[in-house]
């Protein structure tokens, strides 16, 4: 029998302000529907309780500056240690599908940390996809990310990884936050195609998202053929969502759930605490269960007039033509710290939304044929002084990208503040504070 | 000075006992008749002459009458009606039991989405007046925890057409979920003449006899309540509470403990941490029904001193049925006891039948002294493994319990030191062996044979008041009790709530002949309502407990 796990964790102490969206009561409805419904009685369903994540795994992943002593990240390594516990589940075979229903999201928390941003400080997918490789040797792993803003930070940790495929279907980066997401971002040199980010017009419904799954989304993902789909389930394409303008329904989740078919669903955003939350996550859920979800009907019914059926076909194609014709154009930079090898460079500047500031950010990569390539990201907030810096071997790194890695998280380590190995490959995470190694995690 | 008295009716044997000032007085087993629940209590008093006593404060009972009934299926028919309105489909669960189904939405503040439509409801009201002549109608709606709108228009409509008919109110335990709520108001309703005139001849009986002491009845959750309060359902799987209280009765307040409790075919093992009892985050389950009847954490393996021992192509196996008592007190066949009994564990039994009942188990020519001893010790080993397994099982379960809130994970689980409290009829012998096993410090409980029976007797009467209050719409509702009633208090309550909700308990337990001297306050959840950038309001969540728990401790 198929099995479907879920974790739900509301976080009902915690908040990111009285009137902030992401509050307290956010989930309080859902829990109302979820449990009056009586899912968990559902003979293939099974509970499980939250888990609180490792430093170490979040290291591995996401580089916490300038140190984790200034960031509260109590809630949010539930919220991680909740995916974590689920997707230890699905390993264990003890589960075929899984929801992960829990504040605080995470896909706009990237590969670099300096505070909270689109109400995100830790990345729960992206966490959870390195410990699936790292634990249990999972190779190649698709995220589709359904919420209706682009899930940059997602993108941003992947962005160099040609063994996650990430798909992102929202509403268009001109119209809303976090303004990313052009169809023209497809990935960095050594890993071209692997994001695929379609934009949407606002209005877009039901007919329209399921075309783009149908014909363009789901066989990107049979192409890459994937060992795992997790699916980030934001929930604000709905039609009642507060932050955006899209027009989907919740029995249009539960058939884009039934499309996507996720190894695991990791809730995302989704502001309509009442009129869309109860109704969506009961419609995936259900979709996950192999169970019938077409009675899940929101108590307001949709009012914008949906786009049509052929304005969004012909858009969907216009869209993806220019997808395709997008060509990958590269800047080279040699530096004196960088070791030998051709590194591609790009700058960044990443705003902070929830405390107001920017981070800076030079990017080098590696460019290899044989590897993902070994990054090198210089960081800096501007009201704090010093740099921090990301040193990632990735993940099946060939033998002079891991010795480039060695190479220059020596190079940093005395002289920036906070220096990060990522060793990937290794499985080791090393981190440096005023030129001494410390070890802010157990073993 | 007053006295206590209990009784356990078990599923072999009843256990009573009379309790002055903490000493056990007078204590016996006399065997169950489980087609006769009344006269097995009767005869149980009798033993213990409650005729000739002067002064009993109160008696209590943990009564399997109406588990009972519902396993046998010997319960009335119900007619079940619903108001499912949206969601999931009925058909993805289990209903054990038939239903019809009305029109009417709810939404999960208790808002009507869709009326009910009064053409429907003429139509069952002819139905119902043609099948029966006091038709028994459980009216259960979705969120009628939040508003019971729809069984109330129901059942007074029904009242008005329907004459002779009874109706059950899923509102009136206001507890999620709709599949359970609507369950268990069926079988509660089910089971309700039953359980009366029970309670009726019972008291007649114990009138007869010249007492005029309270009866209560021990409920799933360790609680009490007097036997005219009670909701006949609560009453269901109150045997694994008594031998919980009945450990607590015998241990010191502060500690934590698994309490293991071998009956004759059964072992039931519950969980007490700092003094209390661990109670299930999910309903009872009695067969194919889930219920949301609050019960403790525990767990049955069916093993017990009396299982009987056969064998299975060579092996020893220990059965989950037994055939009557051990071989070694005058039965048929091997049992553990028998095992215990050659291994000089416990001096219960005849040594050389114990002897003949491991012969039994081995080929002529194998029945050396050493053969026996590791026949013996092969089936204290697997009864061992059986009852460790469950502990385990439970451990598990108390070590996952769900938790919403970042607190409750980041302070999960403090080091609790436990220990294995031993008891039951068929525990002497066993306490070296689990020891062993479980790497736990395992001591047998004094009084281990009549431990339910104390426990039952020392039992607290318990109660719980859990407030679910939404400002906005100016309304609370107690899930205990399924009132639900208009808010007139301040649209952002603090104080006010816990005073108001304390009151309330305060003034309801006097009803129910609680004291409400340690009357505790959980902690009170409030959620602010945004609207537009506006709090507009708030729900708060609390509760105030009676919890359960046991008067004094028993003296040796």
């Amino acid at each position: 029998m198929n099995k479907t796990g879920i974790i739900f964790f509301p976080a009902f102490d915690w908040s990111l302000g009285e009137f902030h969206p992401e509050r307290e009561e956010r989930l309080l409805y859902t829990q109302e529907q979820i449990f009056e419904e009586g899912i968990m009685d559902l003979p293939q369903v099974r509970q499980y309780s939250p888990g609180v994540a490792d430093l170490f795994d979040v290291l591995r992943t996401q580089a916490i500056f300038p140190d984790l002593q200034q960031h509260n990240l109590d809630a949010h390594l539930i919220a991680v240690g909740s995916s974590l516990a689920l997707g230890n589940a699905l390993m264990k075979k003890e589960i075929t599908n899984g929801f992960a229903l829990v504040r605080p999201p995470g896909h706009h928390s990237g590969a670099t940390v300096w505070g909270n941003r689109g109400f995100c400080t830790l990345n729960n997918e992206a966490i959870l996809i390195n410990v699936l490789r790292a634990k249990y040797g999972i190779k190649k792993i698709a995220v589709i990310d359904t919420d209706v803003h682009h899930g940059d930070g997602t993108q941003d940790i992947f962005y160099h990884d040609p063994n996650v495929l990430y798909i992102s279907i929202h509403q268009d980066g001109r119209t809303i936050f976090p303004g990313s997401g052009f169809t023209e971002e497809k990935g960095g040199p050594n890993a071209w195609g692997s994001v695929l980010n379609i934009p949407l017009l606002p209005g877009v419904g039901d007919e329209g998202f399921l075309y783009a799954l149908e014909n363009w989304i789901m066989p990107a993902v049979e192409v890459f053929k994937p060992d795992l789909i997790i699916n980030s389930a934001g929930q604000d394409n709905h039609f009642t969502d507060p932050l955006a303008s899209m027009n989907v329904t919740a029995r249009g989740y539960g058939k884009i759930t039934e499309m996507i078919k996720p190894d695991l669903a990791v809730l995302e955003g989704g502001y309509a605490i009442e009129g869309a939350l109860p109704y969506i996550n009961m419609a995936i859920f259900l979709a996950l269960a192999g169970e019938d979800y077409s009675g899940v009907v929101e108590s307001q019914k949709p009012q914008n007039t949906e786009i049509g059926g052929d304005t969004i076909r012909s858009f969907l194609t216009d869209l993806k033509r220019t997808n395709e014709a997008v060509r990958p154009s590269w800047a080279f930079r040699k530096e004196p710290f960088l070791p030998a090898g051709d590194w591609v460079y790009s700058e960044k500047s990443i705003y902070y939304d929830t405390d107001g500031f920017k981070e800076n950010r030079r990017e080098y990569i590696r460019k290899c044929s044989h590897c993902g390539g070994t990054v090198l990201m210089i960081s800096q907030k501007p009201s704090f002084f010093q740099k921090a810096v990301l040193v990632r071997i990735p993940f099946e790194a060939c033998p002079d990208c891991e010795q480039a890695g060695y190479d220059l998280a020596e190079a940093f380590q005395k002289s920036e503040k906070t220096v990060l190995l990522q060793n990937q490959l290794r499985n080791q995470v090393h981190l440096w504070t005023d030129g001494r190694e410390v070890k802010p995690f157990g073993g | 000075m007053a006295s206590l008295i209990g009784i356990d009716v078990g599923g072999t044997f009843t256990d009573a006992v009379m309790i002055t000032n903490g000493v056990i007085e007078r204590k016996g087993k006399i065997p169950t008749n489980q087609d006769d629940i009344l006269n097995t209590l009767i005869s149980a008093l009798d033993y213990l002459q409650i005729s000739k006593a002067k002064n009993i404060e109160t008696i209590t009972v943990s009564t399997t009458l109406v588990t009972n009934a519902i396993l046998q299926k010997r319960l009335p028919e119900v007619e079940l009606i619903l108001f499912p309105g949206t969601g999931m489909k009925l058909s993805s669960l289990p209903w054990p039991v038939d239903y019809s189904v009305l029109t009417g939405v709810l939404d999960y503040r208790g808002r009507v989405v869709v009326p009910a439509d009064q053409s429907e409801w003429q139509t069952l009201a002819e139905k119902l007046n043609q099948q029966s002549v006091k038709p028994l109608t459980a009216i259960v709606s979705k969120f009628s925890h939040r508003n019971n709108v729809f069984e109330e228009q129901l059942a007074a409509y029904l009242h008005r057409d329907v004459p002779g008919v009874t109706t059950a109110l899923g509102s009136q335990s206001g507890k999620a979920n709709f599949y359970r709520r609507s369950l268990t108001t069926y079988l509660n309703l089910a089971a309700t003449e039953l359980f009366q005139n029970f309670a009726y001849q019972l008291k007649m009986a114990v009138e007869a006899r010249g007492c005029r002491a309270p009866i209560r009845v021990l409920k799933a959750d360790g609680g009490v309540l007097p036997l005219a309060k009670i909701r006949p359902v609560e009453s269901i799987y109150s045997g694994p509470a008594a031998s919980v209280l009945g450990t607590l009765a015998q241990s010191n307040p502060e500690e934590s403990y698994v309490v293991v409790d071998i009956g004759g075919t059964t072992t039931d093992i519950g969980l007490v941490l700092s003094g209390s009892p661990l109670i299930s985050t999910h309903g009872a389950q009695i067969g194919p029904f889930l219920t949301n009847v609050r019960s403790l954490a525990v767990r049955s393996v069916s093993i017990g001193g009396d299982s009987a021992v056969c064998l299975d192509q060579g092996e020893v196996m220990l059965a989950n049925y037994r055939l009557g008592p051990a071989y070694c007190i005058g039965g048929v066949s091997p049992t553990p006891t028998d095992a215990l009994r050659y291994l000089n564990l416990t001096d219960y039994g005849d040594l050389q039948r114990a002897e003949e009942a491991l012969g039994m188990l081995l080929p002529e020519n194998q029945r050396t002294a050493s053969d026996l001893r590791r026949t013996a010790e092969i089936i204290v080993e697997k009864m061992v493994e059986k009852i460790a397994r469950a502990i385990e099982q439970l451990l598990e379960e108390w070590k996952t319990e769900p938790a919403y809130k970042v607190w409750e994970v980041i302070h999960h689980h403090d080091d609790f030191k436990f220990y294995i409290q031993l008891s039951g009829g068929g525990a002497p012998g066993l306490e070296a062996a689990l020891e062993n096993r479980m790497k736990l410090r395992t001591v047998l409980t004094e009084f281990s044979e009549v431990s339910n029976a104390i426990g039952a007797a020392m039992a607290k009467s318990t109660f719980s008041w859990t407030l679910h209050l939404d400002t906005k719409f100016s309304i609370y509702r107690i899930e205990e009790t399924g009132e639900q009633g208009i808010w007139s208090g301040p649209k952002k309550p603090h104080r006010e709530v816990e005073d108001f909700l304390k009151e309330l308990a305060q003034t309801q337990a006097i009803g129910l002949g609680i004291e409400t001297d340690d009357l505790e306050k959980e902690i009170f959840d409030y959620f602010p309502l945004v609207e537009n950038y506006h709090t507009v309001g708030q729900i708060v969540k609390g509760a105030m407990h009676v919890p359960p728990g046991v008067i004094g401790r028993i003296r040796s």
